[in-house]
Parts: structure tokens; sequence; C-alpha cells
């Protein structure tokens, strides 16, 4: 156990904090929440079909690369041009909504698939974020 | 053995990362103001589409096949970049980042460890296509030259699969048979030109010649590249990852310029260009070229250009402007349309073996300096500025296809649907 070796006293200006020795650099979101940051990238959800996994329109996502899926990942493919998120069931190769109002599409031959990540985690603001209310276009 | 690793069309690839609508469709990226193209994605190349051809002149060819245009996004790119180094430089403890879109790897006490180079590069290609949705080619050679060379190959050749591994004799003969000498690493065109007059066409019969005769002939580069033809690495990794010798920031107007606010703002801000780029290699410039001239293909051409010899070597950004701002006077003519300018920084030297002089002190401020490359790295390029850099916009790029800032301003990140 490290001691501190000074008495605090009162009316002695311009002492070092004792503290000092003992400052770490602040907490990181990014080292919380991004494992792989050359893989991952943030996107922003658009739509209700997700509401059932707790991500609503408007959400952050962070979506990693270099997960490897599983069965029901919630994940971000590129579906017939176009970036989705959906509940993955890779056993029956169709692509699930957490809404029971979206019913689930089949992967067949002639649609364009490509798996373009794991969404690992997501973020809801719950005030408005200016930076992020321009990105709403 | 020796590893080049760079990605396929790069800017054509990165514009595909974030815009699933165009993964399968013929690319083209536009250099500066729009001028040429300066990458064609594989779907644009297979549709025979010139690079380094002024846009306005394939206009039409470009819209009857459908190809995408896009300006150049050099914000992407550049953080595309950095992400994909990263990935390539976890194959090696000893990585070299060549430019923007290739850098070299070399292995040392690596002969147990991987049993088949071909093998090792495909796990470098997966690897790197996974994480950052680019694609690279890999090539293995014994000398940086041969891994230039075999790159080539696992990009180019008949039959390529991304990888080509130079590992002996028979791999190495029948690479460089089939390899132009223009395509060779360090043959310029006018080079190309006089070895052809002398029956070298391909990298082999460069690799044939009397090393000797060839310095006689030519010079010491050339004698170096038959040797690393051959498998005798000439090129030291200390060389290969030597610094830049001079550093540049040109760029031609998005309009032509009449205004000597207009033009001493945009060379304002190729020293804040330069020198930021000079302290980022902890470097320092004895002289600075400044130039600025009008298009050569309308008439009246007017060219200027001025060497500024600084009394003490410097990087600071103010040092500089005050040079552009004490010849500004004799460069500038009004009623000359100004088409291109730039700023040079020439004759650098290391920072570190600074020859002082008692008489003339040195004016820079590596503090200042610092903090004005912090504030810029944290918020952005131009946040924090020169007061003569503020003068003007007008002469900003011209880039009427920009795709988003996908990866490095919030109000651009990718629309995901969950729809």
């Amino acid at each position: 156990m490290k001691v501190i070796p000074i008495k605090a006293q009162a009316g002695i200006t311009g002492f070092e904090s004792p503290a000092a020795e003992y400052k770490e650099l602040g907490l990181s979101l990014d080292q919380l929440l991004v494992n792989h940051p050359n893989a991952t990238f943030i996107g922003l959800a658009s739509g209700d079909s997700m509401q059932g996994v707790g991500i609503f329109d408007g959400d952050l996502l962070l979506v990693d690369r270099a997960v490897s899926p599983q069965q029901n990942d919630v994940i971000v493919a590129n579906f017939n041009n176009e970036f989705v998120c959906k509940l993955l069931d890779l056993q029956n190769r169709v692509l699930r909504s957490a809404s029971t109002l979206y019913a689930p599409v089949k992967i067949s031959e002639c649609d364009q698939f490509q798996l373009e990540g794991v969404v690992t985690g997501s973020i809801r603001m719950h005030r408005k974020n200016s930076g992020l209310t321009r990105c709403m276009r | 053995m020796y590893a080049l690793v760079d990605a396929t069309s790069f800017y054509a690839s990165a514009e595909k990362v974030f815009d699933p609508r165009i993964r399968n469709k013929p690319v083209v990226v536009l250099s500066n103001n729009d001028g040429c193209i300066v990458a064609a994605s594989p779907e644009a190349k297979r549709l025979n589409i010139p690079k380094f051809q002024p846009y306005f002149k394939l206009k039409s060819v470009l819209a009857e096949h459908n190809v995408v245009i896009r300006s150049s996004n050099y914000e992407l790119y550049a953080d595309l970049s950095d992400k994909m180094m990263k990935v390539i430089n976890q194959f090696s403890d000893n990585h070299h980042i060549y430019s923007i879109d290739e850098s070299f790897l070399k292995f040392e006490g690596f002969g147990d460890l991987v049993d088949s180079w071909e093998q090792y590069g495909h796990v470098i290609r997966r690897s790197v296509w996974r994480s950052t949705k680019l694609p690279v080619g890999v090539g293995f050679g014994p000398t940086p030259t041969l891994a230039k060379a075999a790159n080539h190959a696992a990009k180019k050749f008949k039959n390529a699969t991304g990888v080509a591994v130079i590992n002996n004799q028979q791999s190495r003969r029948q690479i460089l048979a089939n390899l132009n000498v223009e395509d060779v690493w360090g043959i310029g065109k006018r080079l190309t030109k006089q070895l052809n007059q002398q029956g070298i066409y391909s990298a082999l019969d460069l690799a044939n010649q009397n090393p000797r005769l060839m310095r006689k002939q030519f010079s010491v580069v050339l004698e170096r590249t038959v040797s690393e033809l051959n498998g005798e690495a000439c090129l030291s990794w200390h060389e290969i990852t030597q610094r830049k010798k001079e550093i540049y920031s040109t760029r031609s107007f998005g309009e032509r310029i009449t205004d000597p606010k207009a033009l001493k703002a945009a060379l304002a801000t190729h020293c804040a260009i330069v020198s930021k780029k000079l302290r980022k290699q902890n470097s320092l410039a004895k002289n600075i070229v400044i130039f600025a001239h009008s298009s050569p293909f309308e008439d009246r051409y007017y060219k200027k250009s001025f060497i500024q010899k600084l009394p003490v070597a410097s990087s600071d950004v103010r040092v500089f402007t005050k040079a552009v701002s004490d010849i500004f006077h004799q460069l500038f003519q009004s009623g000359v349309k100004y088409y291109k300018a730039g700023v040079g920084a020439i004759e650098l030297e290391d920072d570190t073996f600074l020859q002082t002089d008692l008489f003339s002190q040195s004016q820079d401020s590596p503090a200042l300096m610092k903090c004005l490359d912090e504030i810029n790295t944290r918020f952005g390029n131009h946040t924090a500025r020169t007061g003569a850099q503020l003068q003007s916009n007008a002469w900003h790029m011209r880039r009427a296809f920009l795709s988003p800032y996908y990866t490095t301003r919030w109000s651009d990140i990718p629309l995901i649907k969950c729809q």
C-alpha cells in the first residue's frame, strides 16, 4: 500500500498536491466500448425494426468487423446494396427483425449479401446532441 | 524476406467501403479540382477507361457506362489508410509505410515460423479485407525490389490471386520475364526508353545485365537495381525508410485567381501544410521554393518562382509565411489569371543536428508549433491558423463529387437501416 508521506497542512501555499502521483488518465469510452479500433466503425440507426433489442431510431451503432458472428447476433450486412441491421439466424439463412411488424427475410441465391460486422454495442442519447442532430439528414 | 502490401486502386476501393450501393459498380476518382482520373476500380479498368486523362474529355464515355464519379476525399482516405496500416503492422515486427496505400514488411528470423509465404500472404489479405473492407495485394521477395515485382505479379498478371512469391530461381525468372522493365521499382519513363533502345524490355533482361556496366552507362542507382533483381539486397532497410528530402504543397485553383489577397492566402496555407509535414518528420528546411503560374494552355502564360534562403533552418509556419510575404510583391503581377501556386521545402536537415549560429538566432518556437499541431490534430486541419491564411477562401478546391467524411465527422457517419 502506498502511504502519502506528507501531512496535509492548511496555510501553506505552493505545495504540490500530494495526490499528484496517484493521478491516472481519465476513463475513456473508446477503451471500454471499442475492442478492435482498426476494424470498428460507427453508424447511425434509422428505423424501428430493432426496438425489441433496444435499438431505436437515431441510436449510434458500434459495428465490429473483427468479431465472428454467432447465432442470433445483431449484425450489419450489405443486403442488396443497403446497410441493414438485423438479427442473424445463421442456421436458417434468415435475417430477422426485433419487431413483430417486420417479417423475417430469407437470404436467397439472387440476393446480394455481405456481412459487414457485428453490432457490439449501441448508444442512445437521452438529450438532444447537436452533433448528432445534424446528421439526421 | 520482404513483403510489399498495397491496396488495389486504393482511392476507388476506399469510396466503396461505406457506400454499399457502389460496391459492384465501376468507380473512378478525380484528382484535385476534379481535373483528371487518378484511380479506377477494377470494374472501371475493365471498361478501358484510361487513367490520368482530363475528366472533361471522358465525361460522355463515363456517363455511357454509368461509371460512378467521385472527387478525392482525402479525409476519408487518410483515415482508412491509417486503419489498414495498423492491421498490416500486426504481421511483422518491422513495418514501413511507404505511401498512403503501400507498405513494406521485413521478416528476419521468420524462416521457421512461416511454412508457406503464399499462405501467409493470403492471411494478410483476408485480415485486411475483413477489418477494413479494402482489397490488398501482397508480394514477397528476398529484396525490396523483388517484393515490389512480386506485388505487381500478384495483382496484374493473368490468373493473379492477390499473392505472389519470389523465393527461388524459378519463381524469380518466371515473374521477371513477364514484367516490363518500366514496371521495375525505380525505373522511370525516360530510363525505360533508353533501356529499350539497348534491347532491354523485360525485368529479366535488366537482371541479366552486368551491374558494373549499368553503373558506367547510367548510374549507381541502376547498378543497385540490377543487383536487387538478382536477389542481392543492396537497398538497406534504412534507405527504404528514409525520410523525404523535399516536401511540397501545391495545388491548382478551382477557379482562376486574379486577386493578390487570395493568392497570398493560398500560399500562406501551403506554408502551413509544408511546415506541419516538416515538423512531423522532425526536419528543418534551409531553403523554401515559392511559385505561382497561370495555365500553360491559355494565352500569356506567366510563371514565377523564387527560392528563399532562410537565415536559420526552420519548420515554423511564421518564418515561412514571412518569407512569402517578403517576396510577394515580386511574385504577383496584376492581370494574370493564376492557375496554380505552391510552396516547397528543400534542403532539409534533421532538427537534432541543427547547426546554430551565434549571430542569427532561430526564430522558431517549437512549443508554439507543438501546440498548434495538437489543436489541429484534435479539432481538424486549419482550426488554428495564421492570420495570413484567413484573408480569403476563394482559392479552395473544386470537389463537386465529394463523398461524406464517413469516419471523421459525426454528421457524416453511415446510415444503417432498421426497417
